[in-house]
């Protein structure tokens, strides 16, 4: 079914005297993108006020205040952003609402299509993709080129390359590399880019069992703990997070920086940043015989099961996710948009040329398995991760075949289904 | 008599009420549902009774025993510091000095503020990068600047210096309240006796003031079971599970992961430790109080 019928119902659900709210469950706005497109789409549904509710930075705390209140059929929720690991969670739990009706198939096609998988459970789809993240690595160009050095290809070759030139710089507060390491969803993202790229894998989704404990995750996980921690990076980073991260690379403090695509923007502003001009993006190093690996992330929208006016939510939902307000905010932000057109759009690649590269690498980014139980296997992977990687005589061999015999409960959990 | 009695029952029932309302039912329902096995994100598994599962996963499950190893620590460290803290404080408070009143108010201020912002307060003071730690330790040498919460036994230690900074004050009234049934008689006539300050603080305050004393312990222990905001805001539960204290673990299990049942297994488990805490101290409290009048 296509949208326009139930909107030609609008005026009769709204009253003229009562603006109904939409209450829209999001983050800080710290690029400024959000407040406009609210405002352009007050003034074209003088009947809708979308009524902001801003939750914590952290996907991690974002997602628990989320599950908060559909545990409590919060009825003054009605669209909220999502992660691309919820979707099937909120499914399988019957919280989000299947968008089948207003977002066919049809439409779908316009999306880059690990996307639309990552939002389809059980053959329904749950979100609307907004933005697309892939993780990628940031380089400062000028200390590359003064050492005449070309972008690494290898971990091990960023690891050499920050320790030359952090000892041949004279500058006290220089690290060679800075990511995201605190114990949160942000360190699976992380540290699943090394084991990929060593061949390795978080869990083995036919086998239903961890894959923690095979050398090559193991390998990757020592090399962050032994080279990474402490070595290039101060154990600063073992409570960064995207946004403090991403700071110490725009202060000019780290040669190297893992980041997803908003970083371009933010670390070339020259209001935010004293390195604007000097940055680099390439794709992520990955171990010797391997090949780069970026975790896919993103946002979409998402509406409530419990929302009271589901139909007036899917015309929010539908404005913000629309191909304009796409090009929009991708011209503002630079930030990786899930709409296909955006990479093509003349405008965007005049102003972001490395919008050519992002997509290759978005088309190729590896979304984190698509599971309803993927929060609790979250929890048991940051953990053995933050364990392993903060203390230098970690057991990890001990650690992560404990991480591995924990997951293996919770994706039993999964098996009587598979059964029947 | 008999009715003293009966009007005595209506005074009491609205407290009753209340108690029934939002302790003791909540109490129930969360043991009810310790022995069941309840996922929110599979619905289709049901909601199974599985008897003493939950709790018998609970005393295998290493992350809650490690939980409940670094609970231990921060209700030992932060409950004896706050009492020592405290008594100081009502000591003080107690001598007649100009200003005392303004004081007095001032001290109960950290107590005052509600700890979810003070705890975000003592986030942004242990920032790597712009907290006040790392200025009042390193000055100006950003070079030098550390991430206390990044550190586990750091981040321990400010969870619990946190709490200590905040209910000292708390510990502080309670010991006050116990000074103040102290007779100044008592010091007239160790006066008269030629008693010094440190005989008098040690002979008659400190034995007459333990039940005060133990009352704040009491308090501030069982309080410190239910640590839970502190953590959720400076650290959540990190760096490697250093400060994943019992009640945060718990609140994950259900809110995060939405393990209904084993998430409330671990607050009953919380709420039998702290039980038994309270009846201990009770126990000891009411044979203190008898002993200085057991003039058998």
């Amino acid at each position: 079914m296509k949208p326009w019928p139930a909107l030609l119902l609008l005026p009769l659900l709204v009253s003229p005297l009562h603006a109904a709210d939409i209450r829209f469950v999001t983050w800080r706005d710290t690029q400024g993108y959000l407040e406009p497109l609210i405002a352009d789409f007050e003034a074209h549904n003088p009947d809708l006020k979308i009524v902001r509710d801003v939750g914590p930075h952290s996907s991690t705390e974002f997602h628990d205040l989320l599950a908060q209140k559909f545990r409590n059929r919060d009825r003054e929720m009605d669209v909220f952003f999502m992660d691309v690991i919820w979707p099937a969670e909120f499914a399988s739990a019957g919280w989000a609402l299947p968008l089948d009706r207003f977002f066919p198939r049809e439409a779908q096609k316009k999306f880059l299509p690990a996307t639309i998988r990552a939002n389809t459970y059980a053959g329904a789809i749950y979100g609307v993709p907004l933005f697309v993240d892939a993780g990628l690595l940031y380089y400062r160009k000028d200390l590359l080129q003064k050492y005449k050095l070309s972008p690494p290809r290898t971990w091990p070759e960023l690891v050499e390359q920050a320790k030359t030139i952090v000892a041949g710089e004279k500058h006290a507060g220089l690290t060679g590399f800075s990511g995201q390491f605190k114990q949160y969803e942000g360190l699976v993202c992380n540290m699943m880019e090394y084991i990929l790229s060593n061949n390795g894998d978080l869990w083995d989704e036919t086998r239903l069992s961890g894959a923690l404990r095979f050398p090559a995750a193991q390998e990757a996980a020592r090399f962050v703990r032994d080279r990474i921690i402490g070595e290039i990076a101060h154990r600063g980073v073992l409570a960064y997070q995207e946004p403090e991260s991403l700071a110490l690379f725009s202060e000019g403090r780290a040669v190297f920086h893992r980041n997803w695509p908003y970083a371009w923007a933010e670390a070339n502003d020259a209001h935010k940043s004293k390195i604007a001009g000097q940055v680099g993006m390439t794709t992520l190093p990955a171990f010797p015989g391997g090949s780069s690996a970026a975790a896919l992330g993103g946002w979409q929208l998402g509406i409530s099961r419990y929302s009271r006016r589901p139909e007036l939510a899917w015309h929010f939902v539908e404005f913000m996710t629309r191909a304009e307000t796409q090009r929009r905010i991708a011209l503002q932000t630079g930030r990786g948009m899930a709409r296909e057109a955006v990479y093509r759009d003349p405008e965007v690649l005049e102003k972001y040329p490395q919008f050519r590269m992002q997509l290759a690498v978005s088309m190729r980014a590896v979304p984190r398995p698509t599971t309803p139980v993927y929060v609790p296997l979250s929890n048991i992977m940051q953990r053995y991760f933050s364990t392993a990687i903060s203390a230098r005589d970690s057991d990890i061999d001990r650690l992560a075949r404990h991480a591995d015999r924990e997951m293996d409960r919770v994706l039993d959990l999964l098996r009587p289904r598979a059964a029947r | 008599m008999k009715r003293a009695d009966r009007a005595a029952v209506w005074f009491v029932l609205p407290s009753l009420f209340l108690v029934a309302l939002f302790s003791i039912y909540p109490i129930c329902a969360s043991v009810r549902l310790g022995f069941y096995r309840t996922i929110l994100m599979l619905p289709w598994l049901g909601e199974k009774f599985v008897g003493l599962e939950n709790y018998a996963d609970l005393a295998t499950d290493a992350v809650a025993l490690q939980s409940l190893g670094v609970t231990l620590l921060f209700v030992g460290a932060s409950a004896t510091m706050e009492v020592l803290v405290g008594a100081g404080m009502a000591l003080l408070l107690n001598e007649s000095f100009r200003g005392r009143g303004l004081v007095r108010a001032a001290v109960l201020v950290p107590w005052a503020i509600p700890t979810v912002v003070s705890s975000q307060m003592w986030r942004y003071i242990f920032n790597d990068r712009y907290g006040l730690f790392n200025f009042l330790v390193f000055g100006r040498d950003t070079s030098r600047y550390i991430a206390p919460l990044a550190e586990p036994w750091l981040a321990r230690a400010a969870i619990i210096f946190a709490d200590v900074w905040k209910t000292s004050s708390f510990a502080a009234l309670i010991v006050l309240a116990g000074l103040q049934t102290i007779p100044d008689e008592l010091y007239e006539a160790a006066e008269v006796d030629g008693a010094g300050a440190w005989q008098k603080l040690r002979r008659i305050t400190l034995p007459l003031l333990k039940p005060a004393l133990l009352l704040a312990l009491l308090f501030r222990t069982i309080d410190a079971f239910k640590v839970f905001d502190l953590v959720f805001v400076m650290t959540q539960g990190g760096p490697a599970d250093a400060t994943n204290v019992l009640q945060f673990y718990g609140y994950k299990k259900i809110f995060a992961e939405g393990m209904i049942g084993y998430g409330s297994a671990i607050a009953v488990g919380v709420f039998l430790i702290s039980l038994a805490l309270a009846l201990l101290y009770i126990r000891l409290i009411g044979a203190r109080v008898l002993e200085p009048g057991a003039a058998r």
